[in-house]
């Protein structure tokens, strides 16, 4: 069975033990299309992922506490199908012990509820090896982002959420030489907003850091294996732990810090910011980006239209020239 | 002297407080004429309320109204200041239990804009500190704690963080990206116990996991470990337990107010001067001791005039239930003014008013009272709520009041409406109510008037 989550931080490598199959929605190309009728300060991706889950009734179908709008778009679901939903409590403090005693209680919780949906009971050899592979298959696509152009990278990542893949694009193509270095940074970017990443690219810059939900950030390094047989559990809870970076965290100084080390390093010029509208979360990085970094910040709002509108092609057109 | 209760008006309440004054009457040291705090805060909107004419309703006002500068005498004093954010209603009551201790949320500064009627452009210095219309009016505390000019800076800061608003989490965080240091704690988003999991009753009457409970409870002692080393003396379980027998006899005092107000056939008390009481119960406004005897007042007057079948608004009123601040405080006339009254509210701090259990160890009582905050559970398990105490108090129909922005109202308001709907088979309207809603009223007036009258229309059939 098909389990769908909607945040990098619900532990794959759980999932797939119970030999369940977890599936990220950003690689769905079912998830967000159609307009959406939106009632004021309904967050796209939220809505786009209700519709989602109302419309696969034969899997699960995990949301996270990760922000107001998703914990009650939980509620909205599961109103109507509370069999095949999981609330995964994700802490937003990350400092105190009992933030990581939540998070493995989560995941004790989530693996009672893959047993009731189908799964079985983890071994330990199994999940040491599937944590082994995912690390690998991190590790590629690591390396292959400094190789294809955003948007193949984009699929790459998500695809590796989907099914747990690594597919090397056919025609790699590298970004152009002498182009303006630029991160995105911000919330989901999903299957059907990709082409906005080809239209930065197009306007002349390339993206040397995709910090969006599914991108770079998602990609954990490898994971302590060292107590993997004597404490499951507590080996994939650290690991998704001590490596969340997000911008929920209280206080959020993770994300700045791992954005730092990554905007120094690769030289980037520029930030393009990748909000949901209704999503204050992001939104409200705006300055505090542009006062930490000293750096141009582009706030995009995503589009009803998918992959980018006229007017959005033209503001990051304009981003872009200003670097030029 | 015996006088009918009414609405005044502020220039009334100034013939009122002359005459109340040749009466005799005894005020605090806060207390005074109304007006002068138009004068001297720059309070512009009381000059479009309307009060209550009772001198209860006078110091009420007062108390409210004199807060920060109450705050900045008790700081000249040498008491330590505390900004707790967000839990409403759950760290006070630790920082009252320590001596020299006082605690205040400079949340409150969302009423600000209204109070000001922007002119102190809080709203537009939230802007270009970054955060901008797209987010509730809570905003209004980030230039309050920038410019030091409503509140004093506090000694310490403490916010709840996890199920709680992203509004709020993320202006929070700004301010602390600001220079502002900030002490996070961990609320969890409360979920039912599973079957073979130990669980455990909240005020309120709900339960969670017991090992949630247990969680808040570490979380609160890292809290009463900073308000110990602030006060100089560790907040030790007497000493707590001692603030949470004080915290609920204000809770004791509310919940008789609200039941003989919401209860009686009209309302002894207008609307708004009970939202005001209402929101004592989360900090005391800051002083404890005086908070209690400002609710003695209120129910006092309130139960004379029940006695006396004296009412400000009559029993033909038609009976409403309210659920969320207004940030605009003359929305609560203008309702009356329209042919309601409240008989019912749940102002998103409900867990502020049950009573803290006293039989259990007093940090484990407060967490599970600060568990039982209506929004960090199922927006399902708050309309419980609002649906049982729609049904004891009568209510004829359900106003979900939107707060501009604020991400928790995108969604509650279809789920609360759809159960107050299926279970209660009332009329119920959502409405958005702006910092000062004056350009909305036509609007407003012609969406709460369809209620009222379809509510009407009802008692007929």
């Amino acid at each position: 069975m098909k389990v769908f989550y909607s945040s990098p931080w619900v532990p794959v490598e759980w999932i797939e033990a119970h030999g369940l199959q977890p599936c990220g929605v950003w690689f769905a190309e079912d998830l967000g299309c159609g307009a959406l009728s939106l009632s004021a300060g309904v967050c796209a991706f939220s809505e786009a992922m209700l519709r989602f889950a109302e419309t696969h009734h034969d899997s699960a179908v995990i949301f996270t506490t990760a922000c107001d709008q998703m914990r009650r778009t939980f509620d909205t679901f599961a109103g109507s199908q509370p069999a095949h939903a999981f609330l995964f409590n994700l802490p937003a403090t990350w400092q105190s012990p009992v933030a990581l005693r939540i998070f493995r209680t989560e995941i004790e919780r989530l693996g009672r509820f893959l047993q009731a949906h189908g799964g079985h009971a983890p071994t330990a050899k199994n999940l040491a090896q599937i944590i082994e592979r995912r690390s690998q298959a991190r590790k590629r696509l690591l390396e292959l982002a400094t190789r294809c152009s955003a948007r193949q990278s984009a699929e790459a990542m998500a695809r590796f959420h989907w099914d747990g893949s690594v597919s090397v694009p056919d025609h790699p193509t590298p970004p152009a030489a002498g182009s303006i270095p630029l991160a995105i940074v911000g919330g989901p970017l999903t299957a059907s907003q990709w082409s906005l990443l080809q239209t930065i690219e197009a306007a002349g810059a390339r993206i040397v850091l995709n910090a969006t939900e599914s991108g770079e950030r998602s990609l954990l390094p490898a994971f302590r294996l060292e107590n993997v047989s004597d404490d499951p559990i507590g080996a994939v809870a650290r690991g998704y732990f001590e490596n969340c970076v997000d911008v929920f965290q209280r206080p959020n100084t993770r994300l700045y810090s791992w954005l730092g080390e990554r905007l120094t390093a690769r030289g980037v010029r520029g930030l393009v910011l990748w909000v949901h509208t209704g999503c204050d979360l992001w939104r409200a990085e705006v300055q505090t980006l542009r006062e930490t970094f000293r750096l141009p910040v582009l706030l995009l709002e995503a589009d009803a239209v998918p992959g980018g509108s006229p007017r959005e092609a033209n503001r990051i057109q304009a981003f872009v020239e200003t670097f030029k | 002297m015996n006088i009918a209760p009414r609405k005044l008006s502020l220039a009334e309440w100034d013939d009122r407080y002359d005459q109340l004054t040749r009466a005799g009457l005894k005020e605090p040291g806060y207390g005074g004429p109304l007006r002068r705090h138009v004068a001297k805060e720059r309070d512009l909107r009381l000059q479009h309320l309307r009060f209550d004419n009772s001198a209860a309703a006078l110091r009420l006002w007062n108390f409210l109204l004199t807060e920060n500068e109450r705050l900045h005498q008790a700081r000249a004093r040498g008491d330590k200041i505390v900004g707790t954010m967000k839990d409403l209603g759950t760290v006070p009551i630790m920082a009252y239990s320590l001596p020299g201790v006082r605690a205040f949320y400079p949340d409150g500064a969302w009423w600000t804009p209204c109070l000001m009627e922007c002119s102190d452009r809080l709203l537009q210095q939230a802007e270009a500190l970054g955060i901008d219309a797209s987010f509730c009016p809570v905003r209004a505390m980030l230039p309050a704690f920038q410019n030091g000019e409503h509140f004093p800076r506090p000694d310490l800061l403490i916010c709840s963080t996890g199920a709680v608003c992203d509004d709020f989490s993320a202006i929070a965080q700004r301010l602390e990206t600001l220079g502002h240091s900030i002490l996070w704690w961990e609320i969890p988003r409360r979920r039912q116990p599973d079957p073979q999991e130990a669980s455990c009753a909240l005020p309120g009457n709900l339960f969670a996991p017991q090992v949630q409970v247990d969680w808040v409870r570490e979380e609160l002692q890292r809290v009463a470990q900073s308000l110990g080393e602030l006060a100089g003396q560790p907040l030790d379980d007497q000493t707590l337990a001692d603030g949470i027998q004080k915290a609920n006899e204000v809770r004791r005092l509310l919940q008789a107010l609200r039941t003989t107000v919401y209860s009686a056939p009209g309302a002894p008390l207008p609307a708004l001067e009970m939202l005001v009481a209402e929101m004592l119960a989360i900090h005391f406004c800051s002083d404890r001791a005086e908070t209690v005897a400002v609710l003695g007042e209120l129910l006092a007057e309130a139960e004379k005039r029940v006695q006396q079948k004296q009412f400000v608004i009559g029993a033909d009123a038609v009976r409403i239930f309210w659920v969320n601040p207004v940030a605009d405080l003359r929305a609560m006339n203008l309702l009356e003014d329209w042919g309601g009254r409240i008989c019912g509210a749940d102002y998103m701090f409900t867990h502020a008013l049950d009573l803290i259990p006293e039989n259990l160890p007093p940090l484990e009582a407060l967490a599970r009272t600060a568990l039982a905050d209506p929004m960090v559970g199922s927006t399902t398990e708050r309309a419980a709520r609002i649906v049982r105490e729609c049904r004891g108090f009568h209510a004829e129909a359900v106003v979900v009041s939107r707060i501009p922005g604020a991400s928790h109202c995108a969604r509650e308001g279809a789920i609360i409406r759809e159960a107050v709907q299926k279970t209660l088979n009332l009329p119920t309207i959502e409405l958005e109510i702006p910092p000062v809603c004056d350009a909305m009223l036509p609007t407003l007036g012609s969406r709460v008037q369809a209620l009222i009258e379809t509510a009407r229309a009802r008692r007929k059939s």
